[in-house]
């Protein structure tokens, strides 16, 4: 498996921290394409699943939303650095999310994100998170970046 | 697109502006302003102009996205960038 960037360089770049980080590693970055595609390894360690249910753990779709819009900001760093190097603040804007599969304990969930329109304080992204190649979730998101 | 006349495009957009911003078409008048008027934020502007971007095949610039101010500053902008 490719190991473009590794957790301390998303780490690097993502505002997120833990317990709030949802991307493990990005596997491919395709700046033609403007495209992403990251992983978030999903363990029974993860602290979610202990609410999210007991006995039934099932990742909250509104973090795999979550996971995907961090992948969005790791796209938006991989297509313009020198903004991203700023360290501005990424807020969501619009979001349209279609729910497919649920995505459970173990699972690998693949977080593709394809930017549709990057501007240098703003983007829209069409973004897919995918377990076995099966798509669980499929969403549009839009974001501002503003540097501070 | 080429065989679309600027009318059929202008109503076209005139509908997608409406269904992003949820102002009726009859309150969307040409010259009316997207902040002041029609109480479109940024992200609202940023849905139109990707919704327009994709349904017709091109790319605003992103130094001419300032000057969209109105309805009418899209289907100017739009016309231009089709004559190209």
């Amino acid at each position: 498996m490719e190991n473009i960037w590794d957790i301390n360089k998303i780490q690097e770049i993502l505002p997120q921290k833990y317990p709030f980080l949802f991307v493990d590693r990005v596997l491919e970055i395709n700046e033609a394409e403007k495209k992403i595609v990251c992983l978030k390894n999903l363990t029974i360690n993860d602290y979610f699943f202990e609410g999210h249910f007991p006995g039934n753990p099932v990742m909250p779709g509104v973090l795999i939303l979550e996971a995907l819009a961090q992948s969005s900001i790791l796209l938006f760093a991989a297509l313009k650095p020198d903004i991203a190097a700023k360290k501005p603040i990424f807020y969501l804007g619009k979001v349209e999310a279609r729910y497919l599969k649920p995505v459970l304990a173990g699972d690998q969930l693949i977080l593709e994100v394809r930017g549709e329109k990057m501007m240098n304080n703003a983007g829209v992204v069409k973004a897919r998170a995918l377990v076995n190649n099966v798509v669980t979730t499929e969403a549009q998101i839009m974001f501002g970046v503003k540097i501070s | 697109m080429a065989n679309k006349s600027m009318d059929e495009i202008k109503k076209e957009v005139r509908k997608l502006i409406s269904d992003i911003t949820e102002v009726p078409e009859k309150d969307l008048k040409d010259d009316a302003s997207f902040v002041e008027d029609l109480g479109v934020d940024s992200m609202m502007a940023l849905e139109v102009i990707a919704s327009v971007e994709k349904k017709y095949k091109i790319v605003i610039p992103e130094e001419k996205i300032a000057t969209i101010r109105t309805p009418k500053s899209v289907y100017d902008l739009l016309e231009g960038l089709m004559e190209k």
